[in-house]
């Protein structure tokens, strides 16, 4: 049974239909990848899944848990990195994770020890009593990834992981995320960075003008077509392909 | 073609040049619809639109209202120069998207001010066109308005007064408060620290009052009653004053990477409330950020400052004073919209929706910090006023009561009304009128009793007191019922 479950989902915004008839369920063990264009859907979709906004029409579910009818109990049980720049903050990362794990009922020792971890393992030692404002925007979202994980969560959603991070520190959060999905979890990637997905997910939604309009196991799946070449094909037809020449823009 | 060559002198040439290509007519043309697409995008066009006409009718209101109950056209006239001065005063920090506060009010929401860094246009030309820009901008859409107003009463009309007159003596005194504010960041930006602009200007102000030169600041500060020279002699030293501020401002200044002691743990841990961690997160953010814990208690004396001077200025014409507790207990309880305001700035309601935490959470914990920063920042400048104007017991008790009890109203309206988000107010006529009412119905009363009555009777101290306490419950239940109306509002957007 899916840990995260969605059918037939729909959110407009004004006259826009943001996400329309969305349905797709993802497993514990999954890094599934939720690819698409901007204004694809992608995170109105999240921000459903996490009780952020209430949907129009749909069915979801995480972990068991309704985030539409109890938001507080689903985002209790699960970690969110959002996809938007966070406020300017003038705690320093080691009181803004001491915060995340008061307000998630967490033992300070061991969100202290969890703090020392993260900060070893993305490479912020150095700045746990900076101001988080004072970060650069590489180091604040290495703090981010921290905060969603601190709570060692089942299900973790994330918007874009590898904004602002060096290629080392890509590296390292690409194999956390792989290897945290495989301990019996599940991580839900939004992306539009298609070798990304490629490289980490298991399974990849595709997702344009608020639906669904593929999916594909990577794990154990392999095809001829290209992740690029289905994505193209579903995003924007077989026209996409054509890119326009740039001698066009050439005025 | 010209336009590849435009191109080329641009990437050649260093950065104060290289903006030639764009005239400044243009620029500010570009400026000028970009803010006016700004507002209208985020406020609803008519909703913008309105703006003026509500700063008229309310201008049109208090004159009549002053007028009729006996104070002197000139004190009106006085009183819209002070109010445009602080208007102008606040206004120049709009174009400096460095300090934190506008940082996170502009910074990643102006296109504008960001593109010197990827246009051929330098930072300083940038900011002195946008700086311009608003002042001219706020002069139409703002204090044209004001001087409609004002003038609309008849009896006002001292000496030969016109609209246009009066309305260029208002957009003068804006452009001082702008200059003031532009020439205050503009010496910081070169590394001069706050603490010390902040004492220069104290002093400055007890150097003037001990030694009596208040007055002509006063007089050259109202334009429109003094010689034509004096004005001019303001204007001109109001563009030195501008133009040497844009000389002196380093676009370059950047504050160095601060470091702090957790101090998270120690104030949650202190705090014995559910919403502890809230409640310490903004105060820290308050306490960190530029200008520290003191920016409430400053925006509470600002406030009893522009108010005691008017009030000195009602006595030494008309010979009434107020009961100083129950007319500085109503009208500094208005302090609880800047407080509030500060509590503010440094975050967002859309990021606490990543914590298994309510709005309602969020909104209580808000409250919380408003009692503990607003409690002190008022209670300070209220007893300064109530010793300085020799208030009797009576009456400083029960301007006590009205100042907790207005205070927690007016936060209870302005979170009602404007949720997380109290600056749009400043741009959204509906918004702007329903506050301005809610804070009428109470406070006008209020200062009507405050000057009829001096000292309260026994009588009217009771009721005054009770008035306060049942305004202060309303305002009690506004904030209560502020979490689950912005609740529904953020998730069903």
């Amino acid at each position: 049974m899916g840990v995260i479950r969605v059918a037939g989902l729909r959110k407009t915004y004004g006259t826009v239909n943001s996400v329309d008839g969305m349905a797709f369920d993802v497993d514990r063990g999954e890094v599934y990848g939720f690819l698409g264009p901007n204004g694809a859907g992608k995170t109105t979709t999240i921000r459903v899944l996490t009780g952020q906004i209430e949907p129009d029409a749909g069915d979801v579910s995480v972990l068991g848990t309704d985030p539409v009818a109890d938001p507080i109990e689903t985002r209790r049980q699960v970690g969110i990195l959002p996809e938007q720049e966070s406020p300017p903050s003038f705690l320093t990362p080691r009181e803004y994770l001491a915060f995340v794990g008061k307000v998630r009922g967490l033992d300070p020792d061991r969100v202290a020890e969890r703090t020392d971890a993260w900060a070893e393992r993305l490479g912020f030692e150095s700045k746990l009593d900076t101001l988080h404002t004072d970060l650069s925007r590489g180091q604040q979202q290495k703090v981010m990834i921290a905060q969603a994980f601190v709570h060692e969560p089942d299900v973790v959603f994330i918007d874009e992981p590898l904004a602002n991070l060096d290629p080392l520190v890509q590296e390292q959060v690409k194999r956390f995320l792989v290897s945290y999905a495989a301990d019996d979890n599940a991580v839900f990637v939004s992306t539009h960075n298609i070798d990304v997905a490629e490289e980490i997910c298991t399974r990849v939604g595709i997702v344009a003008d608020g639906q669904l309009v593929a999916e594909r196991s990577l794990a154990d799946d392999p095809t001829d077509e290209s992740l690029l070449d289905l994505f193209l094909d579903r995003v924007e037809g077989e026209d996409a392909r054509d890119t326009p020449a740039l001698e066009q823009l050439q005025t | 073609m010209s336009g590849p060559k435009t191109t080329d002198r641009a990437i050649g040439a260093d950065a104060d040049r290289s903006d030639a290509g764009l005239s400044t007519p243009r620029l500010l043309a570009i400026l000028f619809r970009e803010e006016w697409r700004l507002h209208t995008q985020l406020f609803g066009g008519w909703r913008f639109a309105l703006f003026p006409f509500v700063i008229a009718l309310l201008t049109v209101s208090a004159t009549v209202a002053l007028v009729e109950t006996g104070t002197a056209p000139g004190t009106v006239v006085g009183g819209l120069h002070v109010l445009t001065v602080g208007f102008g005063l606040y206004s120049g920090t709009a174009g400096f998207a460095g300090s934190d506060m506008l940082e996170n009010v502009f910074g990643r929401l102006s296109l504008l001010l960001s593109s010197s860094t990827t246009l051929p246009l330098s930072r300083r030309r940038l900011l002195g066109a946008f700086l311009l820009k608003d002042g001219l901008f706020y002069a139409i859409a703002f204090v044209l308005p004001m001087s409609l107003g004002g003038l609309a009463v008849d009896g006002l009309s001292t000496p030969p007064l016109s609209i246009g007159l009066f309305w260029l003596s208002l957009s003068l005194v804006f452009a001082v408060g702008m200059a003031t504010t532009v020439a205050l960041i503009a010496v910081r930006t070169r590394g001069v620290p706050s603490w010390v602009i902040g004492l220069g200007i104290g002093l400055a102000v007890i150097g003037g009052w001990a030694t009596g030169r208040l007055g002509p600041v006063r007089s050259v500060l109202v334009p429109i009653d003094g010689p034509p020279a004096a004005a001019g002699g303001l204007a001109v030293g109001t563009l030195a004053v501008a133009a040497g501020s844009l000389a002196v401002y380093d676009p370059t200044y950047g504050r160095p990477s601060r470091t702090a002691s957790d101090r998270f743990a120690r104030i949650s841990d202190a705090l014995p409330l559910a919403d502890a961690p809230l409640v310490t997160k903004s105060l820290l953010d308050l306490a960190r950020s530029s200008g520290g814990v003191w920016k409430p208690f400053v925006s509470a004396s600002i406030l009893l400052a522009l108010v005691a001077a008017l009030v000195g200025v009602v006595d030494s014409i008309t010979g009434v004073a107020p009961a100083p507790g129950v007319f500085f207990g109503g009208v500094l309880g208005l302090s609880a919209f800047t407080t509030y305001n500060w509590l503010t700035q440094f975050d967002s309601l859309e990021a606490y929706l990543t914590y298994p935490i309510s709005i309602a959470d969020v909104f209580r914990a808000k409250r919380i910090a408003f009692v503990l920063v607003g409690a002190p920042a008022v209670a300070v400048p209220y007893l300064a006023a109530v010793v300085w104007f020799d208030a009797t017991l009576v009456d400083a008790v029960v301007g006590a009561v009205l100042l907790a009890g207005y205070a927690l109203y007016y936060y209870g309206l302005t979170v009602y009304i404007a949720g997380f988000d109290p600056n749009e107010f400043l741009f959204d006529a509906v918004r702007f009128a329903t506050f301005t009412v809610g804070v009428a119905v109470p406070l006008v009363p209020t200062l009507v009793a405050g000057f009829v009555v001096v000292p309260p009777s026994a009588t009217l101290a009771v009721a005054l007191a009770l008035g306060g306490i049942v305004v202060g419950l309303v305002g009690l239940v506004l904030s209560s019922r502020a979490g689950p109306r912005w609740d529904a509002r953020y998730r069903t957007e």
